[in-house]
């Protein structure tokens, strides 16, 4: 009992970082632009669809292949935001909705058609096996990705306070008349805004699929978790994104070690449902 | 320096401003006055780009600055200080001031955050706090530095006094009086109308989105109309 359950904490903790990662790049792009990406797992799925096509097609290693994924999503985040989302920003917020819902449904189709239906995967990384700790067993390609992503949001955080690139996202996200009036120009910080929520995407899905597959309709599941941690945490606060998705993965994974594998998320919308009624501006936001 | 000729302006269909005609020339000090929804406020977000102009001419040291985006207007050396300052409630002091800097960052090398903060010291107290902190007189003065640190040209002021403690008004407005004695030339929109033909040479009174009188400072403080309506003397 006491042994299932740390070692559920543990595998949750891992996972938890990797989902905060994953909420960083919608947190981004709904704090700072206040557009309600609902493609985002969608951006998560065809990451690790890139990956894999990188990785099968170079014989790279998962986690490398954010090398070339990450520059890749960051333009199809460009061209996205200028083709789709910058039309949207001054109509009703039901145009916005309808867009990238629609995108969503446009990339899972676009998926199914280019790679079927099959779930595919990658070889195993080299961070494959386990880390034995007395009885318990951390498998190392988690711990590397949760490595990763941890360090990634720091630098998330100091770009966000020390670059003026960075400030110029927070002062449009404070008042965007304000901050044009200091000579930003919203273009092209919301698109650099919404290029930057889409690589992390690609981070994400390289270090996801170092030991996951992916299939059309696996999007669902990342844009799910993304808003319960997104609601969970708050806006504006990058170590509450954190402990957010440490709660939603500790909560999922325990789903998983006490109660049934097949019911993993009904834990994540009990809490997402919760902190909606009880708290809505999440447990650490500023609004 | 700033010329605006036959000006219209508005909001979607709702014309604000019609044919305003105005100018100021360098190293003036220029008050636009009037009660209420005149139109002072929508003219300063016009010429600043924030409000889309319908017709008309807006140019600035000769050039047309009419219908350019805001983050253009400022690049020419025009800052715009909003109606309540707007600074930047979740970034600090210092993070604010350093954004009024965005259009050309080098002009941080150029000792202007110490100028500012010889202006106004209480910021340099609080350049680490965040800007929702402060008072609403802190956050008007810190709204001000934030348009200096450019080193604009013109600077237009939009109601500095407004939610600021009357005691804090007068220190306000000798800041303001200080500008322009460092040679800086300042369009200033004020309902404190006392304080504004005080403050500055000439005036323009703006009453139903048209210019009503034009004249001198001296001139309009005697004027009837001015007198009656607006001094209540």
């Amino acid at each position: 009992m006491f042994e299932t359950a740390t070692q559920g904490i543990i595998t949750g903790i891992l996972m938890g970082a990797i989902y905060a990662l994953i909420a960083l790049g919608l947190s981004i792009v709904f704090g700072i632009m206040n557009v309600t990406n609902f493609a985002h797992g969608d951006f998560v799925m065809l990451s690790m669809y890139l990956s894999f096509a990188v990785g099968s097609a170079l014989a790279w290693d998962a986690v490398a292949t954010p090398l070339i994924t990450a520059p890749l999503m960051f333009l199809f985040g460009i061209i996205t935001y200028y083709l789709l989302i910058d039309r949207t920003l001054r109509q009703m917020y039901v145009v916005q909705l309808a867009v990238t819902v629609g995108l969503q449904i446009l990339m899972r189709s676009a998926a199914l058609i280019i790679w079927q239906a099959q779930p595919r995967a990658l070889q195993y990384s080299f961070i494959q096996g386990n880390i034995q700790i007395g009885d318990f067993q951390i498998l190392t390609s988690r711990l590397f990705s949760a490595v990763v992503s941890l360090i990634f949001i720091a630098g998330m955080a100091y770009f966000m306070n020390k670059t003026w690139a960075g400030r110029a996202m927070r002062a449009a996200s404070d008042d965007l008349g304000a901050a044009s009036l200091m000579g930003v120009n919203y273009h092209k910080t919301y698109a650099l805004t919404f290029a930057i929520g889409s690589s992390i995407t690609a981070l994400a899905g390289g270090l996801v699929m170092s030991f996951q597959q992916t299939d059309p309709v696996g999007g669902i599941r990342f844009g799910l978790l993304s808003w319960a941690v997104l609601a969970l945490a708050g806006l504006g606060s990058l170590p509450g994104l954190i402990v957010a998705g440490i709660i939603v993965g500790v909560v999922e994974s325990l789903t998983v070690s006490f109660f049934d594998p097949r019911s993993r998320l009904l834990g994540v919308y009990a809490i997402f449902i919760l902190v909606l009624w009880l708290r809505p501006r999440g447990l650490f936001g500023r609004r | 320096m700033l010329e605006i000729n036959n000006l219209n302006s508005g909001y979607g269909k709702v014309s604000v401003l019609r044919n305003v005609t105005f100018h100021v020339d360098q190293d003036e000090m220029v008050a636009i006055i009037g009660p209420n929804g005149a139109g002072k406020s929508t003219l300063l977000k016009t010429i600043s780009g924030l409000v889309r102009a319908q017709s008309g001419e807006v140019k600035f040291e000769n050039d047309s600055i009419f219908c350019l985006s805001p983050d253009q207007v400022v690049r020419r050396g025009l800052a715009y200080v909003p109606e309540g300052g707007r600074v930047f409630p979740n970034m600090t002091v210092l993070e604010n001031l350093m954004m009024g800097a965005y259009s050309n960052p080098g002009i941080l090398k150029t000792g202007i955050l110490d100028e500012i903060y010889t202006l106004f010291p209480i910021l340099k107290n609080r350049s680490a706090q965040f800007a929702r902190t402060l008072s609403g007189g802190e956050r008007q003065m810190l709204a001000i530095g934030r348009g200096l640190v450019s080193r604009p040209k013109l600077i237009m002021l939009d109601e500095p006094s407004l939610g600021v403690a009357p005691k804090l008004v007068d220190e306000i407005y000798e800041k303001i009086h200080a500008l322009k004695r460092i040679g800086l030339t300042v369009l200033l929109v004020e309902q404190n109308t006392g304080y504004a033909l005080e403050l500055a040479d000439r005036g323009y009174v703006i009453e139903n989105g048209q210019i009503a009188m034009e004249g001198t400072a001296a001139y309009l403080s005697t004027s009837d109309h001015i007198k009656k309506f607006y001094l209540g003397l």
